[in-house]
């Protein structure tokens, strides 16, 4: 069946070969660029040396599950939509992995251009920094406090402004 | 190496902080040295913060070319540190508003100060909460300083078009909608927004309208008007004051509005269309013109010309699609006794000026129709369901009038026949008298937009207002006298009624509050003569109250002419929008308003 000439393979760092729809693959802008470029006919692998098998795979299970999605618009300008950190649900049981993982999705999203999934990640992050304190970031995070307190009391003061009326 | 947090690229920094609120980027960058360096110098999330927390600003700001400039322009999170801290006085100034009448002025002028930077957190206190226990003074109040706030934007446009400045029609009488804040929907970006959209939606309709010639042009156009429902208006309702209103009568279907209202959508929707279309200044009743491009008839020929004379026509788009013979209205003219040398004038285009006065006429028309209807006492309160406020429609008015009114009567043909412009000193009474009762707190918009019209003349008006202005300052600053129940003999109950009763006049029926006592008539000799109040049984010497009667007026009554409405009243919705100016709140159990004047009354 000519259906079956729209899968593509993706090489992964650690040498992996993942076969995916190309539809799926596609809501990669960087990977349907790629296939574009290559004319869409061939059959070799895609190499996507910036994502190892683990996370590849975590980020095409979200691809299979948006596969339908309509396509970003372009005009998408990253300050002007509106501000929601409301996630659907589908997104944030997918976004409920350690913390290492979360990162690495995002880091992913950002070099495979899958601008959904990024957004969906740094919401994630987003929410897990809103209504806590700078310790309790500290703690989620594993931030090393190098202020001294001198300088913490400094930012603490400059920052007045914005401390609930 | 796993990733962490500190790891992640700028962009992916930023893309996380554009979700947060101000208060959690803090907490964020005080949890270390890098993290602060780098949350101290993200623009691109300060611009973001400033777009999502505030929806409107002050003019000074001009900050649609700000968002639309490049992002280095403006420091982003200064702005944005500002406009926070804007919002927090606001709040502050605003509970002393409602805390005491000690320079509540003086406060409320400060908040107006603002502008529109203070717009959100007024419009938040104006829609609080029914249970909060001060919820009719917070209306009330937010609602005054919101009009302020609209009102000089008004104020400050009509000053722009009498310098000069090239303000378009539809901007200059939309000035009528922003004063009178005619409806929450409607302001100088609805206006813009429906025009645009119903030349989108014609343009649709008529793909060719491009390359029509002006006259089929004129005729889509009015056409189009038509079936949108832009039909002038009956004449049951001619007067109706709502009619000489543009940004209402573009936004609220059926669309009636006036002639001039008509011609004015007309010539705006033109000029976006690329239709050369002008208002004419003819008597009583305003025509549209429309002109041929240069060199071109309006029939869309070719027919060079070294004259700068354009091809014309006349149009009623009030009445008609239909072109109107210039002959017809010349004949009008000859008919009405104007001089043929005159014709010109009245057959010409007119100034964006001209139409804003001849609003004020129609709108004052209206008022005077209203006023003069209204005789039975439901008629008196017809007001608090009208929109726009009729009182606030008058003093647009005179607003208008004494901005756009040449300081001194001019003569020339053009005012032969429309009555000569009289000179501004004489709308100060008028414009005096609605403050006074109404809106003392504008004191600031006088001393900022009228005191310097009469400061360089040594005349009997700069002194007068000079003096009205520094009295409601002084009396602003000074705490009211204490009234005190206590001081008086505890046997001389001569004041049997208290502040906050809701009170019917004997003889009068109106509804009223009493906002004030004296133990007996303290007015001068001369008023108790006219009200001759030694006629009554109990002549000068019994307790009189300061009513606030629901129809806005307020009097001085004598005890026996005051009957209470009974514990199970309640006060109509006119009285409610009234009583925040003096009271917190209407308290059913007692049946009374609870006092917001204790300052001057402590006992009540």
């Amino acid at each position: 069946m000519a259906e079956e000439a729209k899968t593509v393979t993706l090489q992964t760092s650690d040498n992996q070969n993942i076969k995916v729809d190309r539809e799926v693959a596609e809501r990669s802008i960087l990977i349907k660029n790629l296939l574009e470029d290559l004319g869409g006919e061939s059959g070799e692998e895609i190499p996507i040396p910036n994502v190892n098998e683990a996370v590849m795979k975590k980020v095409l299970e979200w691809c299979e599950h948006h596969r339908k999605d309509p396509p970003a618009s372009q005009d998408d300008d990253s300050d002007s939509r509106k501000k929601s950190t409301d996630i659907d649900e589908w997104d944030q049981k997918f976004m409920q992995v350690d913390q290492e993982m979360l990162f690495e999705i995002i880091l992913a999203a950002n070099y495979l251009d899958i601008k959904a999934l990024l957004d969906v990640g740094c919401k994630t992050v987003a929410n897990m920094i809103k209504g806590k304190s700078p310790d309790e970031i500290r703690k989620t995070f594993n931030i090393q406090n190098d202020f001294t307190p001198e300088e913490e009391d400094q930012i603490r003061r400059e920052n007045e402004w914005a401390e609930d009326r | 190496m796993a990733p962490t947090f500190i790891d992640l690229p700028v962009e992916i920094l930023e893309s996380i902080f554009i979700h947060l609120d101000a208060t959690s980027l803090i907490s964020v960058s005080l949890t270390s040295r890098t993290v602060n360096d780098f949350t101290s110098n993200v623009p691109v999330v300060w611009r973001s913060f400033c777009k999502t927390h505030f929806r409107t600003w002050a003019s000074h700001h001009h900050i649609a070319a700000k968002f639309a400039g490049p992002l280095s322009d403006v420091d982003w999170r200064a702005l944005f540190v500002q406009r926070v801290r804007t919002n927090k006085e606001t709040n502050r100034l605003f509970e002393l508003v409602l805390s005491s009448q000690l320079s509540r002025i003086q406060h409320m002028n400060e908040i107006a100060n603002f502008g529109s930077d203070a717009w959100e957190s007024l419009y938040e206190q104006s829609v609080c909460s029914r249970s909060m226990p001060d919820v009719l003074a917070r209306e009330y109040y937010a609602k005054a300083i919101m009009g302020m706030i609209q009102r000089e934007s008004a104020i400050k446009l009509w000053k722009r078009l009498d310098q000069g400045e090239d303000i378009s029609l539809e901007t200059a009488l939309g000035a009528y909608d922003v004063f009178t804040s005619i409806s929450s929907l409607v302001d100088w970006e609805s206006i813009d927004r429906d025009i645009n959209r119903l030349a989108g939606e014609l343009l649709e309709n008529h793909p060719t309208f491009a390359t029509a010639s002006a006259r089929v042009k004129a005729s889509i156009l009015a056409g189009f008007l038509h079936t949108k429902g832009f039909r002038g208006v009956s004449d049951a309702s001619y007067r109706a004051l709502r009619n000489s209103f543009i940004g209402y009568a573009l936004h609220n279907p059926p669309h009636q509005s006036l002639p001039l209202i008509s011609v004015a959508i007309f010539c705006a929707l033109a000029k976006r269309l690329g239709l050369d279309a002008r208002p004419c200044g003819f008597v009583f009743h305003v025509y549209c013109i429309v002109y041929a491009p240069k060199d071109y008839d309006l029939n869309g020929l070719y027919k060079p010309t070294s004259s700068s004379e354009l091809h014309s026509m006349y149009l009623d788009p009030f009445r008609s699609s239909d072109e109107v013979p210039s002959a017809d209205l010349q004949r009008v003219l000859r008919q009405m006794g104007v001089p043929s040398a005159e014709h010109t004038t009245f057959l010409s285009d007119t100034t964006t000026r001209e139409m804003v006065l001849r609003t004020a006429r129609n709108i004052m028309n209206s008022v005077q129709t209203i006023r003069q209807g209204n005789t039975s006492i439901d008629d008196g309160i017809a007001w608090a369901n009208s929109s726009p406020d009729i009182d606030t429609a008058f003093y647009a008015t005179i607003w208008s009038m004494m901005i756009l009114s040449p300081s001194t009567a001019t003569s020339g043909p053009a005012n032969t026949l429309i009555s000569t412009t009289p000179r501004r000193g004489q709308y100060l009474p008028y414009l005096l008298d609605h403050m006074q009762i109404h809106q003392p707190w504008d004191v600031s918009l006088l001393e900022r937009h009228v005191v310097p019209y009469f400061a360089n003349s040594n005349n009997r008006e700069g002194a007068q207002l000079e003096k009205f202005a520094r009295t409601i300052r002084t009396n602003d600053r000074l705490a009211k006298p204490v009234k005190s129940r206590v001081s008086h003999d505890p046997t001389d109950e001569v004041v049997y009624y208290q502040i906050g009763q809701l009170i019917k006049h004997v003889r009068y029926q109106y509804e009223g509050v009493i906002i004030g006592w004296d133990t007996s008539c303290e007015q001068d000799e001369e008023w108790i003569q006219v009200m001759q109040v030694d006629t009554l049984s109990a002549g000068r010497n019994q307790a009189f109250y300061h009513i606030l009667a629901s129809d806005k007026s307020l009097r001085y009554v004598a005890d026996q002419n005051i009957i209470p409405t009974g514990a199970t009243s309640e006060p109509t919705n006119a009285m409610l929008k009234l009583a925040g100016r003096y009271f917190k709140r209407w308290d059913r159990s007692t049946g009374c308003f609870v006092s917001n004047i204790r300052d001057e009354y402590p006992e009540d």
